[in-house]
């Protein structure tokens, strides 16, 4: 029997230990085009992956990869006709009358599991979408125009509207995620919010579901038989944190290589000294405004005692000089909006909506005007007793509008107006705003790819969210002009002659719409980035062979 | 000892009861709706009226209550509303996590705050012992998010010596050996539960400093010292022993102190834990997922408490539970 002399043996066994506790990863053999891992921050945790009852934006970031529209828009496309689209489940399509559009199904497209894509699973989708057990909020937007849908023959799926307005291809195909009717045609439409589906879906996209770890990670894994070409990064991986910074500090740490909006300057700056990152930025589909409440705070029926005069809100409006907060704030990372519009509708930032010219004088002017004087000197106008004096509702987990507030409260008081912020949780103001409860509030509204469904909501007569009760007849008319245009320059002056109507009548002041910066790690080529969907086209991204690290290649 | 034990039950049960209730009052009554979207998404009131109508939150608040009990008497917790699986299962998925954290947090609490009070009671008013009794102040009056903050930023960020959150590394664990595996764990664990265990400690050490002290001044260390045994063994052997049970029974009071400090710890590590759970749940408005997160820490206390004072019995014969 040989024996070691003791310090080798001693030595061997301290080196083995290392091994099996650090040892590197089991030796990944990919080395080409196809190897890439990327991690993503998803700040939140994932609902459910079954689009029809999905809730949080990173539901939508990840079934983006497993689920495909009929048609997709182009990052810069239009959403009137049908030119801004590019094909994905549906390879052409056709109008045999007005009100019919015929899809004719890519015969290559494939469910996960095996089985083609029909048109049935098409017809199946929409009656799901629609229906009341499954409760989606694209429901509305569905039912507002379209008819029905058939199947005609197994790769033919026929849209039938019920009137005709420009934008019915993006009603058509945007709204909806097309589901695999074989898989869910048994489970019970009023399970669906819980289906046991949502946490192991089976879809047609580039990716497919492989695990879901709750509170911490969820992954997919990369399609290489996807018919429009197969994915060039492997692995995709989001990674769970409940708040932005903690998100942040991973993706500056290298833990994560990708977040979709920096936010503040403060980040960005991170981002930008950590030496690994690239920023890339992209027009915002947000804007923040601050809302005036027209009735009277928690009685709707009466009018509210100050913001229910035009002159007094359009005051306030030129009291605010909003380019220098902008600027205060964001440091050049965001824009002054023209209207109640983001930069991702960079069509309507055209010069005949301008933002009005600071102008204190005028605001003063206007106030005084109005009856409203310190007739008492303490530095805030009053009218027969009553102080020019408002609450402001701000959501505390914002800084950039717990800033703005601050800054607004400033402003205001130059012009003898006192401003009381109230800061609050969002759910606590989703739920005064619904109430009716508050007398103005900083909001930031994410808008869909077309004003048809975000401005009326908002700012309509009728608008779900309508929630500071500002009613204008002539901006229903030009918003219901708009909808119904037949071509892009006549629905483009109908929104600027809608959203000039917001400017004149002041129901709020529109503050800023930021510019999006999304930080990727280097190493990650081609980035294209949609406002409206950020990683919808992560297929197209690669990490070049010569970039893979270790983390690309494990188990490859 | 059986009635003793017994009354201790009842009132724990009462105690963890009266808990539920106000929970379930108080999370009700505070404002916010679980269905309505956060970022003020539109959303068709009837659709919002709809899924309340399925929680069966449109009905009387005392008739949820009614129902949540009956549905409890069962063994059922409900679903939550946000994670959308039961909350039995959101709970069982994230225990472990908050187990392993609030273990390897009390040993890092006991094991130091034991041994700083011990050296600081042996070197009693020397400047080590004074040096000590800041650092340990200092500590105490730490809040926990922002040590674990400053943790973060010279063990992750700066130094990179140490992972920034989670509990493992989502792209390299499943492809490293058991050794590995482990060690991975242990790296994610390391900040989250010095954060937690270094402010506990802070607090665990004075106590042993004060105990050990009034120990040290008992006829019985005196009559050891005359009897010539070693300074050593006088403390270790006589006086520590009866220093360690006051300590002993703070381990009780550790527990709420570990679940509530959990909350803000495994947030700021994204630690995929009971605290974290507890924390989302409540800005979701997730009702059912809150009450069943309060639930088990309620349990846990009345449970810790118990466990404190059996500890104590058993390490104290003097000590009889009768009354």
């Amino acid at each position: 029997m040989i024996t070691l002399p003791r310090v080798p043996r001693l030595a061997s066994v301290a080196v083995l230990i290392a091994c099996t506790i650090t040892a590197c990863t089991r030796a990944g053999g990919c080395r080409d085009e196809y190897c890439g891992t990327l991690v993503f921050a998803g700040v939140g945790e994932v609902t459910a992956l079954l689009p029809p009852v999905s809730d949080a934006s990173v539901d939508r970031d990840v079934y983006d990869q497993i689920f495909l529209r009929l048609a997709d828009l182009t990052p810069d496309g239009g959403t009137i006709g049908d030119s801004g689209f590019v094909p994905q489940l549906a390879q052409r399509w056709e109008w045999t009358d007005p009100l019919t559009l015929v899809f004719h199904l890519d015969p290559r497209a494939r469910w996960q599991d095996g089985p083609p894509v029909t048109a049935e699973d098409v017809a199946f989708t929409f009656a799901a979408y629609t229906d009341t057990a499954v409760n989606s909020a694209d429901r509305g937007a569905l039912l507002a125009h379209i008819a029905s849908v058939t199947a005609q023959d197994s790769l033919t799926a026929v849209f039938h509207f019920r009137d005709r307005y420009p934008e019915m291809f993006y009603d058509a195909v945007f709204h909806m995620r097309i589901l695999p009717a074989h898989l869910l045609r048994t489970v019970p439409l009023a399970t669906w919010r819980t289906a046991e589906f949502g946490r192991a879906p089976v879809g047609a996209g580039p990716y497919r579901f492989v695990r879901w770890t709750p509170g911490q990670s969820l992954e997919l894994a990369a399609d290489s038989g996807f018919y429009l070409g197969r994915p060039h990064l492997r692995r995709l991986i989001w990674r769970f944190a409940s708040d932005l910074n903690v998100a942040i500090t991973q993706v500056v740490a290298g833990e994560v290589d990708a977040i979709e909006v920096l936010l503040s300057p403060t980040n960005i700056e991170r981002a930008r000294n950590s030496g690994h990152l690239t920023l890339y930025s992209y027009p915002g589909p947000t804007y923040s405004f601050l809302r005036f409440n027209l009735r009277a705070s928690g009685d709707s029926l009466r009018p509210h005692p100050i913001f229910a005069d035009r002159d007094v809100r359009r005051a306030l409006v030129l009291a605010t000089d909003r380019a220098r907060m902008c600027q205060s704030v964001f440091a050049g990372n965001a824009k002054v909006p023209p209207g109640p519009i983001p930069q991702s509708w960079s069509w309507l930032w055209v010069p005949q909506l301008s933002v009005p010219a600071y102008d204190t004088a005028q605001a003063a002017r206007l106030l005084a005007a109005r009856g409203w004087r310190d007739s008492d000197g303490d530095g805030v106008r009053d009218r027969g007793g009553r102080k020019l004096s408002f609450h402001l509702s701000v959501p505390s987990t914002s800084p950039p509008r717990v800033q703005y507030a601050q800054l607004l409260q400033e402003a205001l008081k130059a012009v003898g107006v006192e401003v009381v912020i109230d800061q609050m949780e969002p759910a606590t103001l989703q739920e005064r705003l619904r109430a009716g409860g508050f007398d103005a509030a900083l909001e930031t509204w994410f808008a869909d790819p077309s004003p048809t469904s975000a401005a009326p909501g908002i700012w309509g007569s009728h608008g779900a969210s309508n929630f500071g009760h500002y009613a204008s007849p002539a901006f229903d008319r030009q918003v219901a002009a708009a909808a119904s245009a037949t071509t892009p320059d006549a629905a483009r002056t109908s929104w600027i002659a809608a959203f000039g109507t917001i400017d004149q009548d002041a129901p709020g002041i529109m503050l800023f719409s930021v510019d999006n910066i999304a930080a990727v790690d280097s190493r990650v080529t081609d980035v294209q980035i949609r406002p409206d969907s950020w990683w919808a086209l992560v297929r197209t991204w690669r990490i070049p062979p010569d970039k893979l690290n270790e983390r690309d290649r494990v188990g490859g | 000892m059986t009635a003793w034990l017994l009354r201790r039950l009842a009132a724990g049960i009462a105690i963890v009861f009266a808990v539920v209730t106000l929970t379930f009052v108080a999370v009700h009554l505070a404002p916010g709706d679980p269905f309505l979207p956060a970022d003020g998404r539109p959303m068709d009131p009837a659709a919002v009226a709809r899924l309340r109508a399925a929680y069966g939150l449109d009905r009387p608040l005392i008739e949820q209550y009614g129902r949540y009990l009956v549905a409890l008497g069962r063994g059922e917790l409900g679903q939550s509303f946000s994670r959308r699986r039961p909350v039995a299962a959101a709970i069982g998925s994230a225990l472990p996590n908050t187990v392993v954290l609030a273990g390897a947090a009390l040993l890092i609490d006991f094991a130091c705050g034991i041994a700083i009070g011990v050296f600081q009671a042996a070197r009693v008013r020397r400047r080590s012992d004074v040096a000590l009794t800041n650092l340990t102040l200092f500590f105490y009056s730490l809040p926990t998010f922002w040590l674990g903050l400053v943790l973060l930023l010279v063990f992750s960020q700066w130094l990179h010596w140490l992972p920034v959150g989670g509990a493992i590394d989502p792209v390299l664990h499943d492809a490293l050996p058991l050794g590995g595996r482990l060690l991975d764990r242990l790296r994610h664990l390391v900040l989250p539960a010095l954060t937690l265990g270094l402010v506990g400690a802070g607090g665990t050490a004075r106590f042993q400093r004060a105990a050990l002290l009034e120990a040290l001044g008992q006829d019985y260390v005196r009559t050891a010292r005359a009897k010539g045994l070693a300074e050593r063994t006088v403390l270790v052997r006589h006086a520590l022993r009866d220093a360690l049970l006051p300590v002993i029974s703070l381990l009780g009071l550790a527990l709420p102190f570990l679940l509530t400090g959990a909350v803000l710890v495994e947030t700021v590590f994204a630690w995929p834990g009971l605290g974290k759970l507890a924390a989302d749940a409540i800005l979701a408005r997730d009702y059912p997922l809150v009450l069943g997160t309060v639930l088990l820490a309620s349990l846990a206390v009345v449970a810790g408490s118990l466990v404190a004072d059996l500890l104590t019995v058993a390490a104290d014969p003097r000590i009889r539970l009768s009354g």
